[in-house]
C-alpha cells in the first residue's frame, strides 16, 4: 500500500546490500522495461516449446512437432509471461517472496515527466489511466479499419475483395477487439483516472497490480491482431467463438481463445482493485451515499466483472481443450453437449453488456449534472437502478439463445427478466432528461455526446424491447437488424459516453482544453453518419439479411453502398477528435483547476492533479451534485497536518 | 410551468408524427406468408406503437429543455436545486414496468399459440450441412429433396438436425427460424397462407460458405403438392 503513506517522509536511502544500478547498457539490457521485455518473452516462446517438445519425445508422441500445441504453450502463454517478467510486471514480488531486499518504495515509479514514462510499468493510477485510453484508442482506430475493410466488401454483392476466411476473420476480429480492446478498458482507463480522486484517495488500493492489469491488455490486443498472421488466417467464428465451428477453425482460433483469457485477466484484476479502492479508500465524510454517480457505476461493473468474466474464460478454456487436448466438452460424438457452450458463454457475456454500459451511464450523469448546473434527478434511485440492472443482469443470458434450440420452458421467464431490465434502464433515462428540466444547460461538446447518448442510447433500448420479445426475436435473430442494435448500444450508448468522458475529463488529464469548436463538428458529423451507417441495417434486417454474411441478395444492393459509404464518414469523422486530442494535448491552452465548475473532488485539486492527488486529505461534507443549493459544499479541504490528528 | 408542458406535448407530436410516417410509409418487415409470422407481426406493431411513444417523449423533452434553457458559456448561476420528485420517480418506474410486462404477456400468448401444433402436421425432416439444405418427408416415404415445397394452408412441423456446425433454418416471409445444432434436435411449425417462391436462409454463422447456404421454399396448392409427391417417388 504505497501510496496511502504519501504524508511520511519519502524514503530515499537505501539499505546498505541493496547494489547500486549499473552501467546505462547493463541496465537497458537487464534493467526492467521494453527491451528486456522482448528478450524475456522471446525466452518465454523458447521454453515453452522446448517444455512441449521434450514432453511429446518422452512420451514418444509422434509427430514430436505439433504447431497448435507450440503456438499455444509457446507463443500465447509462455511469451507473454515472460514479457510481463521483462517489463518489470512482478520485479517487487518477485523480490519480496524469494526473502531478497526489495527496493524500499521511492515512488520511483509514479507520475510522468516524460513520453517515456508511459512505456513503463508505472504504479501512478492517473499514468496507468493514460495507458489504457490511449492503448484502447488504438486499437479502436484498428478495428475500425476492419470494420471499414469488411463494409468495403459489403458495398455490393457477391464476393470482391477478400476470400471468405478473410471476411470471416475481419469481422470476428473487428467486434472482439471492440468489446475487450476498447470499450471495456476505455472504461476501466476513463475509471483508473476518476475514480480515485472522485474518492479523495491518493491512488488506487493495490498500484502494482495495477499496473500489471494495464500490460495484460496490449497482450490481449496484439493476440487477437496477430491472428491474421496464422497460417490458414483469423478466427473466423465470430466474437462468439460458437462451438463447434470455432473447433473446426485453423490455428487463428486459438489466438482468439488465449486472448480471452489475457483480456479476461485484465478485467477481473482491475475490478478488484477497484471493489477494494472503492470500499476501503473512501476520504473521510465520504460515505456510500455520497460517492459520485461514476463511483456506484463502477462499484456495480466491477461486480458483474468479478461474477462473470470466469465464464468466458471457462468457456474458451474447454473450447481449445477440445481443440488441443481431444476433449470433447462441446464434440456430440464424445458425448458433449453443445448448447453448454451457448449458455456459458452468454452467461459472461450478457452481463458484459452491462459491463461496457453501466460505467457510461456514471459518466453521463457526471456531465449532464454538471452541464445542467443542477443536482442529479433522484440521485439514490439512479444508485439503486444500478444495482437493481446487476441483479437482473444475471437472469437475462439465454435471451440470445432464443432459436438456439434450448429448454422451451427457458424462453418467457428470461424474457420477461429481459423486458424487466427495461425498467432499471428506463428510470435512469428519466432521471437524466428530468435533470435537464429547468436547468442551465451548457452545450459543451461532452455535454452533446452526452445528449446523443440519451437520444441513441432509447433506440437500442427499443430495438433491444423487439429482440426481448420470443415471437419478434425468432423472426429478427441472427439478422442485421440484431447488428443495428447492438452498434446502437454499444456505439451510440458506450462509445458516445467515452468520447463524453474523454473531453470532460480532458483538461483535468492532461492539464490542456481541447478546442471546442472542433469537438461539435465531431460531435455532429460522428451523430449523423453513425445514424446514416446503422440506422438502414434495422430494415435489410427484417426484411431478410442475416448478419456475418460477405454476400447478400440483390434487393439489398443500394442500401448497403450507402450503409457502407456512411460508415467510411464515420472513420472520417474520428479523424477530427484524434486530430483535436493530439493538437490540443501538445499546444492547447492550459486548463483550469475546474473548467466545468464541477463539486465532484477531482476539480478541487490542479490540472493535472499532483503526483499524489491530494495535498490535503478531504473532507467530505455533502452530495457531489449540490448545484444551486446555496451554501452547500461535497467537500472540504483542509491542510494535511491538521487531517493527521482527526482519529481515523 | 403548464405554458412548458403545452410545449412539450407539441414537440412531442411533431416529433411522433414523422416517426409514425418512417414507421408505416416504409414496409419494414417482410410479406408474411403463414399464420404464425401473422401473429408475430401484432406483436411487433405493439412494440412499434410503445417505442414511438418513448422515443418521442425523451427526445421532446431533450430537445426542449435544450432549445428553452440553454445558456451562453459565461453565465455561472446554478439551476434550480431539484433533487427529485417520489411521485414522478414512482411514475416512471411503475408504467414502463405495467408496460413491459403486457408486451410480455402478449409475446407469451403469441409464442404458446406458435408452439401448438395440430392433429396432423406434415413431418419434414431438415439436415444442416456445410453448406447446403437437405429436406425429408418422412410421411412419404422418406422423400428427399433439396428444395423445401410445402402446401399452402396445410401446418407443417419441421425437425431439425445438423450434420456438423450449428445453422439456422429461416424463412423470412414465415417469421419462423430455428438453429439445427449437432447432436439434439429442434423443432419449429409454420402454417404457410401464400402461395409462392421464398428463400430459405442459414441464419448463424456456419463456416466459408455461410453466406451461400440457401435454398428455395415453393408453397403450392395441394394438388400440385401431390403431384410433385408422385413425380419425385416415380
Amino acid at each position: 500500500m504505497t501510496a496511502t503513506h504519501h504524508d511520511e517522509t519519502p524514503v530515499t536511502e537505501y539499505p546498505p546490500h541493496y547494489e547500486p544500478p549499473r552501467g546505462p547498457a547493463w541496465r537497458l539490457v537487464f534493467g526492467p522495461g521494453l527491451v528486456r521485455g522482448v528478450w524475456m518473452g522471446a525466452a518465454g516462446f523458447v521454453l515453452g516449446m522446448l517444455l512441449v517438445l521434450l514432453l511429446r519425445w518422452w512420451w514418444s508422441w509422434d509427430p514430436v512437432w505439433n504447431t497448435e500445441v507450440v503456438l499455444v504453450v509457446g507463443a500465447l502463454t509462455a511469451a507473454p509471461i515472460g514479457f510481463l517478467a521483462g517489463i518489470g510486471a512482478f520485479d517487487y514480488w518477485l523480490y519480496y517472496v524469494s526473502g531478497r531486499p526489495t527496493r524500499p518504495e521511492d515512488h520511483s515509479g509514479h507520475g510522468a515527466t516524460s513520453w517515456k514514462d508511459y512505456f513503463r510499468v508505472n504504479t501512478d493510477h492517473k499514468v496507468i489511466g493514460i495507458q489504457y485510453l490511449v492503448t484502447t484508442f488504438v486499437f479502436f482506430t484498428i478495428g475500425g479499419l476492419m470494420a471499414m475493410l469488411f463494409r468495403a466488401e459489403l458495398a455490393q454483392p457477391g464476393l470482391q475483395f477478400m476470400d471468405s476466411q478473410t471476411y470471416n476473420g475481419l469481422v470476428s476480429a473487428h467486434a472482439t477487439l471492440m468489446i475487450f480492446l476498447f470499450i471495456i478498458p476505455a472504461f476501466a482507463g476513463l475509471a483508473n483516472f476518476a475514480v480515485p480522486l472522485m474518492l479523495g484517495a491518493p491512488d488506487m488500493a493495490f498500484p502494482r497490480l495495477n499496473a500489471l492489469s494495464y500490460w495484460l491488455l496490449p497482450i490481449a490486443g496484439i493476440m487477437f491482431t496477430a491472428s491474421f498472421i496464422a497460417p490458414g488466417g483469423a478466427f473466423g467464428a465470430g466474437w462468439t467463438g460458437y462451438a463447434p465451428l470455432a473447433e473446426g477453425q485453423p490455428l487463428g482460433q486459438t489466438f482468439f481463445n488465449m486472448g480471452v483469457q489475457w483480456a479476461g485477466a485484465s478485467s477481473i484484476l482491475t475490478a478488484l482493485n477497484f471493489l477494494v479502492t472503492i470500499i476501503t479508500m473512501r476520504a473521510p465524510g465520504m460515505t456510500f451515499w455520497r460517492m459520485p454517480l461514476l463511483v456506484w457505476a463502477n462499484f456495480t461493473t466491477s461486480l458483474l466483472v468479478v461474477l462473470a468474466t470466469p465464464f468466458i474464460a471457462g468457456s474458451q478454456f474447454f473450447v481449445l481443450f477440445d481443440r488441443i487436448m481431444h476433449t470433447s466438452f462441446f464434440v456430440p460424438e464424445g458425448g458433449g453437449y453443445v448448447l453448454g457452450y451457448q449458455h456459458i458463454f452468454w452467461f459472461y457475456s450478457h452481463p458484459a453488456v452491462y459491463i461496457m454500459m453501466l460505467p457510461g451511464f456514471g459518466i453521463v450523469s457526471e456531465v449532464i449534472s454538471s452541464m445542467s448546473r443542477k443536482p442529479i434527478f433522484g440521485y439514490r434511485l439512479m444508485a439503486l437502478s444500478l444495482m437493481g440492472i446487476l441483479v437482473l443482469g444475471f437472469s437475462v443470458w439465454a435471451h440470445h439463445m432464443f432459436v438456439a434450440g434450448m429448454a422451451d420452458w427457458l424462453r418467457v421467464p428470461m424474457m420477461i427478466s429481459t423486458l424487466l431490465i427495461a425498467v432499471p434502464t428506463g428510470i435512469k433515462v428519466f432521471s437524466w432528461v428530468a435533470t435537464l428540466w429547468r436547468g442551465r444547460i451548457h452545450l459543451t461538446t461532452p455535454m452533446l455526446f452526452a445528449l446523443g447518448f440519451v437520444t441513441m442510447f432509447v433506440v437500442g433500448g427499443l430495438s433491444g424491447i423487439y429482440l426481448g420479445s420470443v415471437p419478434i426475436d425468432i423472426a429478427a435473430s441472427d439478422t442485421y437488424f440484431v447488428v443495428a442494435h447492438i452498434h446502437y448500444v454499444l456505439f451510440g450508448g458506450s462509445v458516445f459516453t467515452i468520447f463524453a468522458g474523454i473531453y470532460y475529463w480532458f483538461p483535468k488529464m492532461t492539464g490542456r482544453m481541447y478546442d471546442e469548436r472542433l469537438g461539435k463538428w465531431h460531435f455532429w458529423l460522428t451523430f449523423v453518419t453513425f445514424n446514416l451507417t446503422f440506422f438502414p441495417m434495422h430494415y435489410v434486417g427484417l426484411r431478410g439479411m442475416p448478419r456475418r454474411v460477405f454476400d447478400y441478395s440483390e434487393a439489398f444492393g443500394d442500401l448497403n453502398l450507402i450503409i457502407s459509404v456512411a460508415s467510411f464518414g464515420l472513420g472520417a469523422s474520428f479523424v477530427v477528435f484524434v486530430y483535436n486530442v493530439v493538437v490540443s494535448w501538445a499546444r492547447g491552452p492550459v486548463a483550469e483547476a475546474n473548467p466545468w465548475r464541477a463539486q465532484t473532488l477531482e476539480w478541487q485539486v490542479s490540472s493535472p492533479p499532483p503526483v499524489f492527488n491530494f495535498d490535503e486529505i478531504p473532507q467530505v461534507v455533502g452530495g457531489p451534485y449540490e448545484y444551486g443549493v446555496p451554501g452547500a459544499r461535497h467537500a472540504i479541504l483542509r491542510p494535511a497536518r491538521e487531517a493527521q490528528e482527526v482519529p481515523a | 410551468m403548464r405554458k412548458a408542458i403545452v410545449h412539450l406535448v407539441a414537440l412531442g407530436v411533431v416529433i411522433a408524427v414523422p416517426v409514425t410516417l418512417v414507421a408505416v410509409r416504409f414496409q419494414w418487415l417482410p410479406t408474411s406468408a403463414s399464420e404464425e409470422f401473422d401473429r408475430i407481426q401484432d406483436v411487433y406493431w405493439f412494440a412499434t406503437v410503445m417505442s414511438i411513444a418513448i422515443f418521442s417523449l425523451v427526445t421532446a423533452v431533450v430537445v426542449y429543455s435544450v432549445w428553452k434553457w440553454r445558456v451562453p458559456r459565461d453565465d455561472d448561476r446554478d439551476g434550480p436545486p431539484i433533487h427529485g420528485n417520489t411521485g414522478l420517480e414512482i411514475a416512471w418506474t411503475a408504467v414502463p414496468a405495467l408496460l413491459v410486462i403486457a408486451l410480455g404477456i402478449v409475446s407469451a400468448v403469441v409464442l404458446s399459440e406458435n408452439g401448438q401444433a395440430g392433429p396432423q402436421p406434415l413431418q419434414v425432416r431438415v439436415i444442416g450441412q456445410q453448406f447446403a439444405w437437405k429436406f425429408t418427408y418422412p410421411d412419404y416415404g422418406d422423400l428427399t429433396s433439396g428444395e423445401l415445397v410445402l402446401p399452402v394452408d396445410r401446418e407443417a412441423k419441421f425437425t431439425m438436425e445438423s450434420v456438423d456446425v450449428i445453422h439456422s433454418f429461416w424463412v423470412p416471409n414465415f417469421g419462423q427460424k430455428m438453429d439445427a445444432v449437432p447432436g439434439i434436435e429442434t423443432t419449429i411449425l409454420v402454417t404457410p397462407t401464400r402461395t409462392g417462391q421464398f428463400a430459405v436462409v442459414c441464419a448463424e454463422l456456419c463456416g466459408l460458405g455461410h453466406a451461400t447456404m440457401r435454398a428455395r421454399a415453393r408453397v403450392v396448392t395441394q394438388q400440385e403438392f401431390d403431384a410433385w409427391v408422385k413425380e419425385k417417388r416415380a
